[in-house]
């Protein structure tokens, strides 16, 4: 069975949280809860030159991100129990609720904030790419209800074949936990490990 | 630093759990220093369950920071893999020991040979467990905590408040005064070196924090919200070793040391927590 991917088409992408929202009517979650944030970037400065005029280099762009299905996972590396478990056949990866303790160490561990501990289930919770309607043939409710097009999901080879692999700033750098996420960035982004570039809705998706 | 509060039962148990478990190197040194007669040591076994308490304690405020604590046993399913697990299990390890020495203190049974053999596997567990306590928070993603002042501060933290808790357990013992006699250098040297450990390691910490910077903060950001906490932390821990130094045999002096050591511990706990910062975006 193929693994899948996520693919964010940073050209496309308008910001308008269409898929965070999809994604919470179809997981039902509360008003506090999203597995699909968008987050907003920006960077850049507004200043005066030697000429007095006013000079302007700030840009923002947005980033619709959820679990990455991590080819290295950090959450199932740091979690005690093995609830928090990648799916052999199709890479995806979710929580075994009747498992989890809710210790809180995947959300620690992860550093695209997917995991959250919901103290009321009991357990952690986060995307788990729609699985029972990617079994089924569809794709995750996200990226059908995206009316730019901006986001996708299909196999790796697939979504590798489109953009580049998470390379974009404010995300770390790749290589720490291989994420199945592929960009096509758009042409303010800049590289991973940019200190510059800053999440300007902290409030909305932390 | 409010945020560090979310991680408040895991502050308390990495304060009370090292504490106590560190306590019995002071009651090791005590019994291995030869100074004590039977008598005293059998007075001594009385008092084992002190520290005993304290560890207890600090284990039950940990089930309080998980969501289904009713799956607990399941922890220990990644030992080798989850740095969490290996914590637990190391802690699991120390308790099991602890509980055999003081059952048996208590009940009276411990010969000589016993008594040291115990409390020296005891010990030896203590910092075990302690320095397991600190590498349950090294993860590759939080670049915070991933240094070795992570291990440093929490055995450091674990040995100034084990000296001062052990001093508690000899005085309230009664077997304070006679134990210094022998053992008064080995009990300091455990205090300084732990506050010094604890100081380095914190110092060391928010120095190298304030260099960080991620997608949602800056490491100053951080550093300038904790300075205040560290500073009271550091001074405590410090002062605890000074009053473990001039303790002679009463127990106000080392009960005194111990609640300067609680609170230059748990203070810096919480610092620890305000402090994680993620290789990504992730915040608290």
């Amino acid at each position: 069975m193929a693994k899948y991917a996520f693919y964010f088409d940073g050209t496309r992408c308008t910001g308008c949280k269409t898929c965070e929202m999809a994604c919470k009517d179809f997981k039902d979650l509360s008003v506090d809860a999203a597995y699909r944030k968008v987050y907003e970037t920006a960077f850049g400065a507004t200043t005066r030159d030697s000429d007095g005029c006013i000079v302007n280099s700030c840009v923002s762009y947005t980033i619709s991100m959820s679990c990455n299905h991590c080819d290295d996972p950090a959450c199932t590396k740091a979690c005690p129990t093995g609830a928090m478990h990648k799916d052999e056949e199709t890479g995806l990866v979710s929580v075994d609720s009747s498992r989890c303790v809710g210790c809180g160490y995947c959300h620690m561990a992860c550093p695209y904030n997917a995991p959250k501990i919901d103290r009321s289930k009991g357990h952690s919770v986060k995307c788990d790419g729609c699985a029972d309607r990617v079994a089924a043939g569809e794709k995750p409710v996200c990226v059908e209800s995206c009316p730019a097009r901006a986001l996708d999901f299909g196999t790796i080879e697939d979504m590798a074949a489109m953009g580049q692999r998470a390379n974009i700033a404010p995300l770390p750098e790749p290589t720490h936990t291989n994420p199945n996420l592929y960009i096509k960035a758009s042409s303010d982004a800049i590289p991973s490990g940019s200190v510059d570039a800053q999440v300007v809705n902290p409030l909305e998706v932390m | 630093m409010e945020t560090a509060f979310a991680e408040l039962p895991l502050a308390l148990f990495t304060t009370l759990a090292p504490i106590g478990a560190n306590a019995f190197i002071v009651l090791f040194i005590a019994a291995f220093a030869g100074k004590l007669n039977e008598d005293q040591l059998k007075k001594l076994d009385k008092f084992s369950a002190v520290p005993a308490v304290v560890v207890l304690v600090g284990f039950i405020a940990s089930i309080f920071h998980m969501a289904n604590p009713a799956g607990a046993i399941g922890v220990l399913s990644h030992i080798g893999t989850s740095p969490l697990s290996n914590e637990i299990c190391a802690g699991i390890v120390f308790v099991i020991a602890m509980a055999v020495y003081v059952i048996m203190a208590l009940a009276g049974k411990l010969g000589e040979g016993a008594r040291k053999g115990l409390l020296a596997a005891v010990s030896v567990l203590a910092i075990v467990f302690t320095i397991f306590c600190g590498m349950a928070y090294m993860m590759a993603t939080i670049i915070s905590w991933n240094t070795p002042f992570t291990i440093i501060q929490v055995l450091g933290f674990g040995l100034v408040g084990g000296s001062a808790l052990g001093s508690l357990t000899l005085a309230l013992a009664g077997v304070l005064e006679d134990a210094l006699k022998a053992a008064r250098i080995a009990v300091i040297a455990v205090a300084v070196i732990g506050a010094v450990l604890a100081a380095c390691g914190l110092i060391g910490m928010i120095v190298t924090v304030g260099g960080m910077t991620n997608g949602t903060t800056t490491g100053a950001a951080l550093t300038s919200g904790v300075t205040m906490y560290a500073a009271c932390s550091v001074i405590c821990v410090l002062a605890s070793a000074i009053v473990v130094a001039l303790q002679k045999g009463t127990a106000a002096l080392p009960a005194i040391a111990t609640v300067l050591a609680v609170i230059g511990v748990f203070v810096g706990r919480l610092v620890f927590y305000a402090l994680q910062m993620s290789v990504g975006i992730s915040m608290m």
